[in-house]
């Protein structure tokens, strides 16, 4: 195993060389008061730090112990404490936070960066301040000026830890049917009474406190997803002065045996009646909940990306090392015994797919995170509103894009260590367990591609559609007479037309047929992906090829050559993609369910 | 996990109605007692072993997984008793040599069982599994003595055998082993070395351990032709055969791993043990290559038992969790939700799993055949014949099924959303055993080298040909099939594009040898995905005869039909991104120098 570094000249390529995020973050008033270049960089160069030198030498103990219950209590594996508290003395749990709270305002765009690292570096861990920040940011959207006061400082801090309750035994996707119940107490509080399932760091011993929001019913809700609130129900309740007071009745029954991110504590969680407060509005708390969606579901995203960048930098130093067999063109190293394996064509053909997608995928968040800056900072409103479109088109490509192909590399990243890759400690299996959970939670990728096709897409029309469409076609064409550019612009141009024309399929089709949507989505979330990735590596070309002349460090060239393979070996995927769409839903939707 | 039903229907329908066992079985050598009704019982005998006795200690074979003491290794609870029972009943012996016990029934009726055993209990199943390995090369290279001593041992399932190949700077690369055979006086040999990873090199369920060792004899030429085999027992045997003193070799420990956590992955060292030299001096790769097909048939079962299993246990889930509504309406107006069958994108997985499980079936019975003809067909041209097409189908069926059989294993997990990522359902076990099956014998990127290197393109493509041949034929002769049309057509088109591409890259590698290694696996792949399609349309025909004969299983035939469509529309498009990409060239893949990855 490789020790994890963070990558960060890959990071200021991206915010910098190609998305000019200094100029981004100066556009925007609010952001500008908080960070600036220099800020930013010493950010990056301190959460490389804490995530390589803290977090990483965790992580393979972690997945070892895992975490215990024991009546009630949920102990954390060896050095998880002492590194929450590192992270909580940095301040980093509330980066992203509302300063008027005690956050630090920074902007999504580099957040994003430093929650990479963090889920690179142990993604068990790196659940806690992430389902924190989720929390907080939820509760900083919609709760009462009185509750964000009392909690959001020492959540923003860490000292007290949050956990997002939605899911129930029988209800994960189908939030509408969830059976928890809230009655009100005299004093405009609640009693909080069921059960919830696979809660997040639910219970554990790295904060004082834990502050889960839950979705539950009022007595008398409309049946559905729209008699659905949101209440805060803190583990000790919180005395006027802001001191823990007594011990609320909530309790995790038990913890999960799980496939990965095993050092995370997956909770079953009782509420007996337990006293809570309602955050937002009565029955609206899954729309609650979708503001903060957005920005948890990009991070997950990351975290597919993360758990990529590590198997990648594991396997290429192991390709560097192992010696297997002679190259095809006769032996590179005579002196040995064989070649080191990254003489194989196969092994740099599964190398290049990991760089293609990690760093692809690494430009693509950051463009995702770009737009959700905008749309949270920006003062011009049309401005705003452009975003907040663009966000919602994208933020489901991000989530299961991301994680799919994060998945796909690790598995790589594990075969290219051969058998060896099968062995625990040798951390390649690990980051394989980890990363699958991303393709499950938050809403299972599925339910992005329907979100996506469904909602986005067809929903709105195709207007949506529209803007991305609009930002890949201006640059197409202000670039149209870049020489360097054009052999990279002809093919994502051709990626691009087959995604819109597809597109345009499926909407027509919807019309007719209520199946055709869900037959379709989840290969158009994929043909969308390439194709945005495919943007995203154009612009990466921008941005390097200038430079690339004469370049000694070899990062610009690598990048041109990395290019030049995601556009000869991975884009051509959208071809199958968009055949296999245009064949419709018949031969999905034929098969009774005996037939299985 | 799901309780392993064994899907005797299909199995039947493969073996008999696609594949015409009857006479296949009557045209081989010595294989007279496999009639209809004797292959019926022992394929019901062995389902009842595997679904009651097998399948329920696959769970508690994860848990527990094996554990390592100065003494040896101690196998899960049940493992022990279970492998008694498959001795007693006769399993291990079924495909062996009547002359030392065997029962001398056909290979593919073997892999039969060794499907069911595998999708039951891959960890159980490799127990087994590794003695036939030992018994094969025995069988085949042994001398009268040592087929006395250990092949009856081996084939009445006393003791169990092991493959001892890898070691730790060597895998892939067997030519650079370094494992040393010095010859004693009295004509055995001192081996010594470390090997790696070997399967079931150590365990508490057999009198004795057979273990075939790789090793290189002194002053041995260097590389795969230096290699020697030797027999080096665990216990030595006495002069009556019986297992005796203990040999110089010992499991050092036993590695922690993904998955198949319940069969003992050992370290082994060799301290001077006793062995006994198998086969002409310096030919041990070669000795291994005649059986080597049959083994990776039986990994690529692996990959046909990962998708079964996940099929079995989603199909079942998804028909009772309630989530949602149907986009075309309430289909469970009464619950308080629709199970999650309704929904198309849950449909996809599910029928991908299927597609995969049931084509996966054909394509590994369909290989079997072939290796049945290659040992006893009764013609020299027929078993010339059989083994180029084996040789021709085994990478294939290998690399192909266990990475789309992977793919199903996911699927079927993700089928459970969150629950599939729980331990107790057992689905996220049947992804993590299943990872396993495109390392060892060989990784997919090896299997690929082998197959467009070694047999596609040293053949000049004709072992290709004999394959695209008989798929012409059948595409001539269902030409005007109006019914069939959606299935020849593609498939037509597809098996002229096969050969066009193999030309264009045969050509490109005349020039530049990196293209091969460049273009290997999306030609492997995109060559599981024609052979696929010339199957699914031969069921799809069969289900169609049955059809209009008339036939009281409508709803199985019917659902052939369906499941062959949805492969034609749905996974088959995959091999569009396979020619693109495999016609890319080396370029972008060889451009990149080493440091630049790091960057
Ligand atoms: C380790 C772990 C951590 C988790 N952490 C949290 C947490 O902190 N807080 C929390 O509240 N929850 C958490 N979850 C729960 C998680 O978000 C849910 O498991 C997930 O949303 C899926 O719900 P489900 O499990 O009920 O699956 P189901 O909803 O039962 O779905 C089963 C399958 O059906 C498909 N499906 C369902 N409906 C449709 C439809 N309409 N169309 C097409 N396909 C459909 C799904 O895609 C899936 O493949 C966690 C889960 C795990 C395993
Ligand atoms: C659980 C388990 C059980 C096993 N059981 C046995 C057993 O019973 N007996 C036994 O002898 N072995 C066994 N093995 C070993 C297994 O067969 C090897 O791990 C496998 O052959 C790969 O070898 P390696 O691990 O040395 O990988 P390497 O050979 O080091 O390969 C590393 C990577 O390089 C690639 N590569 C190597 N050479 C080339 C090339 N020329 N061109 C392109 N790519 C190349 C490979 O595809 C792979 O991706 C087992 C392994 C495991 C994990």
């Amino acid at each position: 195993m490789a020790d994890y570094q963070a990558p960060l000249r890959d990071m200021r390529f991206v915010l910098n060389e190609v998305f000019d995020a200094p100029a981004l973050w100066a556009s925007l008033p609010k952001v500008a008061e908080n960070v600036d270049p220099d800020t930013a960089d010493a950010i990056l160069e301190e959460a490389g730090k804490i995530t390589s030198g803290v977090l990483a030498p965790l992580n393979r103990e972690g997945d070892e112990q895992g975490c215990k219950w024991n009546d009630g209590e949920v102990s954390t594996p060896e050095g998880f404490r002492e590194a929450y508290q590192t992270i909580v003395e940095g301040g980093w749990v509330g980066l992203g936070g509302n300063p008027e709270f005690g956050g630090m305002g920074m902007p999504k765009t580099l957040v994003a960066q430093f929650e990479e690292m963090m889920q690179a570096a142990n993604m068990a861990f790196g659940l806690a301040p992430m389902l924190t920040a989720g929390a907080c940011l939820a509760l900083d959207a919609h709760g009462s000026q009185e509750l964000k006061e009392k909690y959001l400082p020492n959540m923003y801090s860490g000292v007290w830890s949050g956990a997002m309750d939605l899911t129930e035994p029988h209800a994960g996707t189908d939030l509408g049917i969830i059976r928890t119940k809230a009655q009100p107490n005299d004093d405009g509080s609640f009693r909080v009474t069921g059960t919830k399932i696979f809660i997040t760091w639910g219970e554990h011993d790295m904060a004082e406190n834990i502050i889960h929001l839950v979705l539950a019913k009022l007595p008398d809700a409309p049946r559905g997803p729209k008699g659905i609130s949101m209440f805060l129900v803190p583990k000790f309740e919180v005395n006027e002065d802001g001191s823990l007071g007594e011990r609320n009745s909530l309790s995790c029954g038990s913890l999960e045996k799980k496939m990965g991110i095993k050092g995370s504590a997956t909770c079953v969680m009782n509420f007996d009646g337990a006293r809570g407060w309602l955050v937002g509005e009565e029955n609206k708390g899954l729309a609650a909940m979708f503001t903060m969606m957005n920005y948890e579901r990009l991070g997950v995203g990351v975290q597919g990306i993360g758990a990529a960048e590590a198997s990648l930098q594991s396997a290429r130093e192991y390709a560097l090392e192992r010696i297997q067999s002679r190259a095809p063109s006769g032996a590179q190293q005579p002196e040995k015994a064989a070649d080191p394996i990254l003489v194989h064509p196969d092994v740099r053909r599964m190398l290049l797919t990991m760089k293609g997608y990690v760093e692809g995928g690494r430009a693509f968040s950051t463009y995702v995170a770009k737009w959700l800056d905008i749309s949270k900072y920006s003062e011009d409103q049309q401005r705003r509103k452009h975003a907040e479109g663009m966000v919602a088109l994208l933020t489901p490509v991000a989530k299961a894009f991301l994680t799919d192909r994060g998945l796909d590399a690790c598995i790589m990243g594990q075969q290219v260590f051969g058998g060896h890759g099968f062995i625990r400690e040798w951390g390649q299996e690990q980051l394989v367990r980890d990363c699958r959970i991303t393709q499950i939670y938050e809403g299972t990728n599925g339910i992005q591609a329907l979100d996506l096709m469904g909602r986005k897409v067809v929903g709105t029309q195709g207007r949506l559609y529209e803007l991305f469409a609009e930002d890949v076609a201006t640059f197409i064409e202000e670039n149209s007479g870049d020489e360097t550019l054009r052999p990279f612009l002809e093919p994502l141009a051709a990626a691009f037309e087959r995604l819109s024309d597809v597109t345009e399929h499926v909407i027509s089709q919807a019309g007719d047929n209520p199946d055709a949507v869900g037959a379709a989505s989840v290969d158009y979330l994929d043909l969308f992906g390439l194709t945005a990735l495919g943007y995203m590596w154009a612009k990466m070309v921008k941005a390097a090829a200038p430079k690339a002349e004469g370049d000694t460090s070899g990062f610009y060239t690598g990048k041109m050559k990395t290019a030049r393979f995601y556009f000869d070996r991975l884009l051509p995927k959208t071809v199958a993609l968009a055949e296999g769409i245009r064949s419709g839903s018949g031969s999905m939707m034929a098969l009774t369910a005996e037939e299985f | 996990m799901p309780d392993y039903k064994a899907p005797l229907r299909d199995i039947k329908f493969v073996m008999t109605e696609l594949l015409d066992s009857e006479q296949h079985y009557a045209n081989l050598e010595g294989a007279e007692d496999a009639t209809p009704d004797m292959v019926d019982a022992i394929i019901g005998e062995g389902a009842k072993f595997c679904e009651q006795v097998l399948s329920p200690l696959n769970r508690v074979g994860d848990k527990e997984g094996c554990t390592w003491s100065e003494d040896g290794v101690k196998t899960p609870t049940g493992f022990k008793e279970a492998y008694q029972q498959y001795v007693e009943g006769g399993w291990p012996s079924m495909t062996a040599d009547p002359n030392y016990g065997g029962q001398g029934l056909p290979s593919s009726l073997g892999l039969v069982m060794s499907e069911m055993v595998g999708t039951a209990n891959w960890s159980f199943g490799m127990y087994p599994g590794l003695s036939h390995g030992a018994t094969n090369t025995i069988e085949e290279h042994g001398t009268e003595e040592q087929k006395q001593t250990y092949l009856t041992r081996l084939i009445s399932g006393e003791w169990t055998g092991t493959m001892c190949l890898t070691e730790p700077h060597c895998g892939s690369d067997l030519g650079t082993l370094r494992t040393k055979a010095e010859p004693n006086a009295d004509g055995t040999y001192a081996i010594t070395g470390t090997k790696i990873f070997i399967s079931a090199g150590e365990h508490d369920m057999a009198g004795n351990i057979v273990h075939i060792v790789l090793a290189r004899l002194p002053g041995a030429p260097e590389g795969t032709k230096g290699i020697s085999l030797f027999i080096v027992p665990k216990l030595l045997p006495n002069e009556d055969g019986s297992a005796g003193e203990r040999n110089a070799v010992s499991c050092g420990s036993i590695e922690h791993k993904m998955g198949i956590h319940g069969n003992a992955t050992c370290v082994m060292n060799f301290d001077g043990a006793r062995g006994w030299l198998i086969g002409p001096e310096n030919r041990g790769l070669n000795c291994m290559f005649t059986f080597m097909n049959v083994a990776r048939i039986g990994t690529a079962i692996q990959g046909l038992g990962a998708a079964e299993l996940g099929l079995q246990g989603s199909v079942t889930y998804a028909k009772d969790r309630l989530a949602m509504r149907s986009l075309s309406g309430p289909k469970n107006p009464e619950g308080i939700a629709d199970p999650i069958i309704v929904h198309p994108d849950v449909r996809r997985m599910l029928l991908t799993q299927k597609a995969v499980a049931e084509g996966a079936r054909a394509l590994i019975y369909l290989t079997a055949q072939q290796a049945d003809i290659v040992q006893r067909g009764k013609t020299g041209e027929e078993r010339k014949a059989a083994d180029e097409a084996l040789g021709f189908l085994t990478p294939i069926a290998k690399a192909f099924l266990t990475e789309i059989g992977y793919e199903a294993a996911n699927l079927g997990m993700q089928v459970y959303g969150g629950h599939g990522f729980i331990s107790e359902w057992g689905m996220e076990q049947n992804v993590r055993d299943a990872r396993i099956g495109m390392i060892y014998e060989g990784t997919t990127g090896i299997q690929a080298l082998d197959l467009l290197g070694r047999k596609v393109l040293m053949t000049q493509g004709e072992s290709l040909k004999g394959f695209t041949r008989q798929v012409h034929v059948f595409c001539k002769e269902n030409a005007d099939n109006e019914q069939l049309r959606e299935f020849i057509e593609p498939l037509t088109a597809l098996n002229k594009e096969w050969g066009d591409l193999t030309m264009k890259i045969g050509m490109t590698a005349m020039k530049n040898r990196e293209e091969v290694g460049a273009a290997s696996v999306d030609y492997l792949m995109y060559s599981g995905y024609a052979v696929f399609a010339y199957l699914w349309a031969r069921m799809a025909k069969v289900a169609q005869d049955r059809m209009e004969e008339g036939t009281t299983e409508e709803m199985f035939y019917n659902a052939k039909i369906q499941t062959a469509r949805f492969y034609f529309k749905r996974m088959l498009p995959r091999t569009r991104g396979h020619a693109e990409s495999m016609l890319a060239g080396a370029d972008s893949l060889m451009d990149m120098p080493e440091e630049a990855f790091a960057l």
